[in-house]
Parts: structure tokens; sequence; C-alpha cells
């Protein structure tokens, strides 16, 4: 399947910081035809019929989201764009907001209307502050422009914590909190900032919204598979030739992306979702890109040959452990734990007796911690024992010491 | 209000059925039905937190077990509190708890009736197989009222939630993150009497002995003077 230009149709071509260009390439058409002639509800059908699934990675259905927060009762409502694009070899929002601030701002628009938001956040990535700039601007020119008489964009900066991409974690970042992970129910559909009702969206997600309502449902349903619509943008990066953003069809094989499109050569595997992401061995690059299978946030790390999978895990961990919020018991004592007995694998101290505990921490955290993080902080272990046990093993027969290939 | 008495919504736990009222946790129905399960972070009055997970429970149709503590029910739930799955887990995570506790139990006042050390035993942990770093923080003695011993915190936010809700002080707070999270006060300083009184409600909630009533030299001694008659 060939690369679709859905999400990234306008980058490079408008100007991000003059709305005459935008509006010369159909933007705020959908804005337009959505306040003219389609209710509320007919936006929700219109996004449900579409299949349009959230981008940030867990790839829950988008309409739910609204529906959810539309009927939920209360006057005062937000919907919040999660620009906080934390994981490690993301940079596709970087890219998007860098180039087509407009189409973001016209997806809040709808979204917002068909919530019943009055008010909404952007809540941008600590490290982006340079763009901070460019999207007040936009937000600007939009607004003179009369198109956003319906809801008040505002744009909150992170403070560089990773956890604060967590939805519970980046509301209580917004509302000026520490961030840390809410329990759930309620969901934030139901309690959400400041305990009225939100949608949370990635960039991405609501980057589809513009295209969807002038396209159609029915023109995007049929791009995809069967349960993952539409298109999805890569932040590829690592052991590549030709790193960048690329927005493929869901369910295009990762060969294309990485061998193909990026040229990657001798590679040995494929770290997919970023460093609490699946490691995709070279044997089963074939797997498609999709939400069936493995997607995450987008990020594509290539690891060639010369690189070593348990130094990979290793690092990937000790961020993750960094970034915990500290606040359930199994992220914040599981992270480090895992954390220890990598450390002593690099130190060629391991035993088959760390393996097993590896496998137990693998199983206990997904299962009990409180928030995405510490669920998905055990994947790039788990999928290490099970694709590249010998490279463990090789490490307690010969106490390889450090980096080894 | 009379409906709030019916018992409207009735569930399986762990085979056998039992009926809740709207908006009972999992955890209430649980005790109302004589089952136990452990907790370290809740408190019956304060509201949840589900931070420590000792409560999860194995419940039908979710991925992921779920904190008994702050889950409400619903109709037609099924529940397993003590699968092979979740005390597997639960323990995992006492295990891991102790394994960064600072171990002086013996010393500890609070040895005997520690809650961390009674759930451990409750289930069967025995010496943590982890190799994790241990806490280790200065004993704070600043304050009169509350003697603070970081090292055997395990943050578990009661005295966050004890004084926020209870005392009205709002004195604890969270700082740091991952493992080196910590409660708090001020920017961590010190628990000094210009901020806090003595209340004294945190030290009754603290599970383990990281809070405590500082002993006076020669406390002991003060009683009824000692009167020997001929």
């Amino acid at each position: 399947m060939p690369q679709k230009r859905v999400v990234l149709k306008n980058c490079g071509i408008i100007d991000p910081r003059q709305i005459a260009t935008y509006l010369q390439q159909d933007g705020f058409k959908a804005w337009q035809k959505v306040s003219t002639e389609m209710t509320p509800e007919q936006v929700i059908e219109e996004v449900k019929t579409s299949g349009l699934r959230g981008r940030g990675g867990a790839g829950f259905p988008c309409w739910l989201k609204w529906d959810l927060a539309r009927k939920s009762p209360g006057i005062e409502k937000y919907v919040i764009c999660n620009a906080d694009e934390g994981e490690m070899g993301t940079f596709k929002d970087k890219y998007i907001l860098g180039n087509d601030p407009f189409s973001l701002i016209e997806g809040i628009a709808i979204a917002a209307y068909a919530v019943g938001a009055r008010q909404s956040f952007i809540y941008l990535r600590a490290e982006y502050h340079y763009l901070l700039d460019l999207l007040q601007q936009a937000i600007k020119q939009v607004e003179a422009k009369g198109f956003l008489k319906h809801v008040k964009i505002d744009i909150r900066l992170g403070a560089g914590a990773y956890v604060c991409g967590e939805e519970s974690a980046l509301m209580d970042s917004i509302e000026g909190k520490r961030g840390e992970a809410r329990y759930r129910p309620p969901f934030p559909t139901t309690e959400g900032l400041w305990q009225k009702p939100t949608t949370i969206n990635n960039v991405e997600t609501l980057m589809n919204i513009p295209q969807i309502i002038l396209n159609g449902a029915s023109w995007f349903n049929q791009i995809g598979t069967e349960r993952s619509k539409g298109t999805k943008v890569f932040s590829v990066s690592g052991d590549v030739a030709k790193p960048g953003v690329y927005e493929l069809v869901l369910g295009t094989p990762l060969r294309e992306l990485v061998v193909d499109l990026a040229a990657g050569e001798k590679i040995k595997a494929v770290q997919v979702g970023g460093s609490a992401g699946r490691i995709v061995p070279y044997d089963k690059i074939d797997t498609p890109l999709s939400f069936e299978t493995v997607l995450g946030s987008g990020a594509v790390i290539v690891l060639n040959e010369s690189r070593d999978i348990v130094n990979a895990v290793y690092k990937s961990l000790e961020f993750l452990a960094e970034e915990s919020c500290g606040k359930c018991a199994p992220c914040r004592e599981g992270t480090k734990a895992i954390v220890g007995i990598m450390e002593k694998f690099s130190k060629g101290e391991g035993s088959e007796r760390d393996i097993k505990l590896l496998e137990q921490l693998s199983s206990a955290l997904p299962l009990s911690s409180l928030c995405g993080l510490g669920q998905a902080a055990p994947f790039p272990v788990m999928d290490s024992l099970q694709y590249f046990k010998d490279s463990y093993q090789s490490r307690i027969k010969e106490k390889k010491v450090g980096v080894v290939k | 209000m009379m409906w709030m008495d019916v018992e409207n919504i009735t569930l399986t736990i762990n085979d056998s059925s039992v009926s809740g009222r709207e908006g009972m946790t999992i955890l209430e129905v649980a005790k109302e039905n004589g089952i136990d399960i452990p907790t370290l972070c809740y408190i019956p009055e304060l509201s949840p937190t589900g931070a420590c997970r000792i409560c999860v429970v194995e419940v039908e149709g979710s991925r992921a077990l779920v904190a008994a503590c702050h889950t409400p029910i619903a109709q037609g739930m099924v529940i397993r509190t003590h699968s092979p799955k979740v005390l597997e887990t639960r323990k995992t995570i006492v295990e891991l708890l102790m394994a960064s506790h600072c171990g002086f139990c013996m010393i500890c006042e609070k040895a005997n009736i520690c809650d961390l050390r009674k759930i451990a035993a409750d289930l069967e942990v025995g010496l943590p197989r982890f190799e994790t770093e241990k806490r280790f923080y200065q004993i704070e003695d600043v304050s009169p009222y509350v003697q603070r011993d970081m090292s055997k915190c395990v943050l578990c936010w009661k005295c966050i939630r004890a004084c926020r809700e209870i005392a009205k002080k709002n004195v604890y707070g969270t700082a740091y993150r991952g493992f080196d999270a910590k409660v708090v006060v001020d920017c961590d300083q010190p628990l000094n009497k210009e901020v806090c009184r003595d209340c004294g409600i945190c030290i009754n909630y603290c599970p383990t002995g990281a809070l405590t009533r500082p002993k006076k030299l020669g406390e002991e001694k003060k009683g009824k003077p000692l009167v020997i008659s001929s």
C-alpha cells in the first residue's frame, strides 16, 4: 500500500503563519459545513461511521469519547488536545504542529461543537515551547476570521514530565497540580478536568476530523483494515538511512515502512510504539501496522545488527523508571526492580534466577498498575525475553559486560 | 432517602451471588459479605487514592485487574478476590514494597502492629528476592509533635489525605518522581511547629513506623510520685 497523505495533506504546502494559504486549501470548509448544516449528534454519527480511533496509542474509538462527554450532565465541558508527545522516538506531532496548526484548530473547533465545550486547551509539551508563538498566532488569525466564536482555545505548557501525556495526569497538570495518574472510573468523559466532562484527543486524531467531515465518513472508512481505519503518521528513527515522518495507510506491513521507505539495512529488531512499545524481531517484519497488531503512538525505532537488545531494553526501562509518577506501588517499585535486574545483566552478573524475576515482574505490572505507564513498561522486557532470550542467556554464560554486539 | 437502602445490584463474588447498593465499591460489598481483601492505602472514611494496588481483584471482562477500593460495583459483575492470578500479583506488589523498605523491623516501634508486615505475613511473602536499593532518609525530629522517619514510608498517601480531609490543613504534599517520590512538607523541609500543630491525626493513620509521636526523654518516669508509707 502506498503512502497516503490525509493528516499531512497540507504540511509543506501551506504557510503555517498565513491563514490565507490554508483557506485556499479548503481550509475551514469542514467547520462551515458543520456549523451550518450539521447538528452535534450528526457530527458524532459521522465520526462513528468513519471508524476513527484515537491516535495516541490506546486506539479508543473517538466518537465514543465525544458521545459520552456530550451525554454527561453539565454545562461546563472541556476539549483537550494532547500535544504532550513524550514517547521516545515520537516526533510526528512536532512536525504537524509546526507545519499545519490550522487543521488542528479546525479539528478542535469541530470537536468542541460536537461535545458542547466552550473552553478548549492545547497541552503543549515543554520541549516544544518554540512552537508556542506559532500556535498562538494561528489561533489569533482563526479568531480574527470568526471561526472560533463558540470555543476559546488556550495553550498550556507542560513542564517536561513524560507521565503528563497520560490523560489523567495531563488534567492534573492543567489544573496546576503535580501530574499524577488518577484511578478510573470515573472516566474523564464524566469527571475530567475540574471534575467536569472532558474529552482528550491526540493531535493526530483531531487532524483527521476536518478531512472526515469534508470527504465523508464512507471515504475514510474505505482506507485501512477492518478495525483500523484511515492512515497513521509514523516517526521513524534509529538505524535507517532516511529517518523522518511518514504517513501510511493502516495495515501496511512494517517492512514497507522501515525497509522500503526509510531504507533500513541489516535490521535486528524494530521497536514500535516508543520506550514502552513492542519489540518486533526481523523475522516478523511483515507484521501489518494496525491497532490489531502493533502500533502505539507511531514511534518506530530501528535497531540494526550492531545493537544489543538487552542494552536497548535496559535504556528504555531506565527512562520509564525515572518518569514514573511514583503514585502506585507496582510501577514505582516494579520499574526500579526491573532496572536493577537489567543493570545486573549489563554488568555481566545476571543469572537464570533473574530471568524468572523479570518474568514475574512483567506479568504483575501490566495487571496491577494504575495507568498506562506501568501497564506498558514491561512490554520491551516481555518481548525481548520472548524473541531474544538467547542474548540474555549468552550474557549469563559468558558473563558479558556492557554493550555487547 | 428510602431508595438508597434498597440493595438493587446483584453481582457474583467468588462464585456466590451477593447484592449491593448503587455507589458501593467492590471492597465495601466484599466486606459486608465477610470476604477479606487486604488493603494498605485504603481508609474507609476518606476518599480512595488507589496507590498501593494491593486490593486488586479479577473482574471478568476486564483485561487488567482492578483495585477493589475505588471500583464501583455494576450489575452482573463477576469478581474473583483470591484467584491464583490475583494472589500472585498481590504477593509481587508486597514483595516489591518490602524490597525497598528499610527493614528495621526488629527495632521498629511498630514491629508487631505494622500493616505492611501483617499483609506480608498473611500473603506468605518471605524475604524479598528483588535487590532494589532501599530508601534511606534522615529522621526528621524537629517538630515536637510528629517524628518522621521517611525510610519506613511506603507511600500510601494516608497522612496526606488525613491531613487534608480530617485536619483540613494540607501540611503534606508529594514531591520527586519515580522511585524517589516522597511525602514532603513545603519544599522538602523537616516538619516544624510553624506549619503543624499537635493534632497528630496523621500518626494514627500511618500503616508503618514512619510517623510516630516523639518520645521525650524520661517520659516513662513521669507519673504518680512514689510514696513510701511506713
